[in-house]
């Protein structure tokens, strides 16, 4: 049963249940194969012989093998070979890289920091269409109006502060009645 | 006195030191059982025996052996499946 040429499966380890043909035979217990398996020695109580026998010589060669299997119709294993790549080296950065590095990093702090109720209204004024077009400076330039106004009323007595605040607070928004009672 | 849910026998109690300084009581669940071979029952080689939070973070090499039916039959029964296989 156990001669050159012939085929058998392998019935442990990993390629169990895999074909392949004995090459050679090595002593009482050992026995070499090649097929759809990896070339190497394998023990006598690991394999279960087939029916069929191939033509091959002693110890022949992984390719005349694959050849003399696919006539049968079995696809022996290929090994690719290993590609020589080259370790990477690695390359110290140049001060400019490092000056965007650390802007990326600040940048990634400045969106997840705190913050102030103020800044984000600031933000959100920016923008707005309005910011965009530029509508807020008129904005601007009206507070300072009314800030000149409120400077003149302060020399008058208290009455008509409480009247030029009422008048005030029907013209202006909320944020300037806020200002006015700030600065008085 | 523990709570009545805290009682069950299917939970195992440890004792622990608490960073501050003293020992508490710590309920644990209990592991699962082994693996039984699926044919002659015997107990498998190679499977772990973990909670399901651990098994579902380790690789899948590290739960069965790399062989046909790993995890499912043991080696002997493996063999002779194969072998019933061949000679049909």
């Amino acid at each position: 049963m156990i001669e050159v040429g012939r085929l058998v499966t392998k019935i442990a380890g990993r390629d169990a249940g895999k074909k392949a043909a004995i090459i050679d035979i090595l002593d009482d217990k050992y026995v070499l194969i090649d097929g759809e398996t990896r070339r190497r020695k394998c023990n006598v109580l690991h394999i279960e012989p087939l029916n069929q026998v191939i033509k091959i010589e002693k110890s022949a060669s992984h390719e005349e093998i694959s050849k003399a299997l696919k006539e049968i119709g079995i696809e022996a294993m290929q090994t690719k070979p290993k590609l020589k790549t080259e370790k990477p080296k690695k390359k110290r950065k140049t001060p400019e890289q490092l000056r965007e590095q650390k802007e990326e990093k600040k940048k990634l702090r400045d969106l997840f920091k705190f913050k102030k109720k103020e800044e984000k209204a600031e933000e959100k004024k920016e923008e707005t269409l309005e910011g965009k077009a530029g509508l807020i400076e008129e904005k601007k330039e009206e507070n300072k109006e009314t800030k000149k106004v409120e400077a003149g009323l302060k020399t008058a007595p208290v009455e008509d502060k409480e009247a030029a605040t009422k008048e005030d607070n029907k013209n202006t928004t909320k944020k300037m009645a806020k200002k006015i009672e700030k600065e008085t | 006195m523990p709570a009545p849910r805290l009682r069950s026998r299917s939970l195992r109690r440890v004792f622990r030191k608490v960073p501050g300084g003293r020992v508490s009581l710590h309920y644990k669940k209990r592991k699962p059982k082994a693996a039984k071979c699926g044919n002659c029952g015997a107990l498998l080689k190679g499977v772990p025996r973990e909670l399901p939070y651990k098994m579902r973070s380790m690789a899948k090499t590290k739960k069965r052996p790399e062989r046909p039916y790993g995890g499912v039959l043991c080696s002997k029964c493996m063999r002779k499946e194969i072998i019933n296989r061949v000679r049909q």
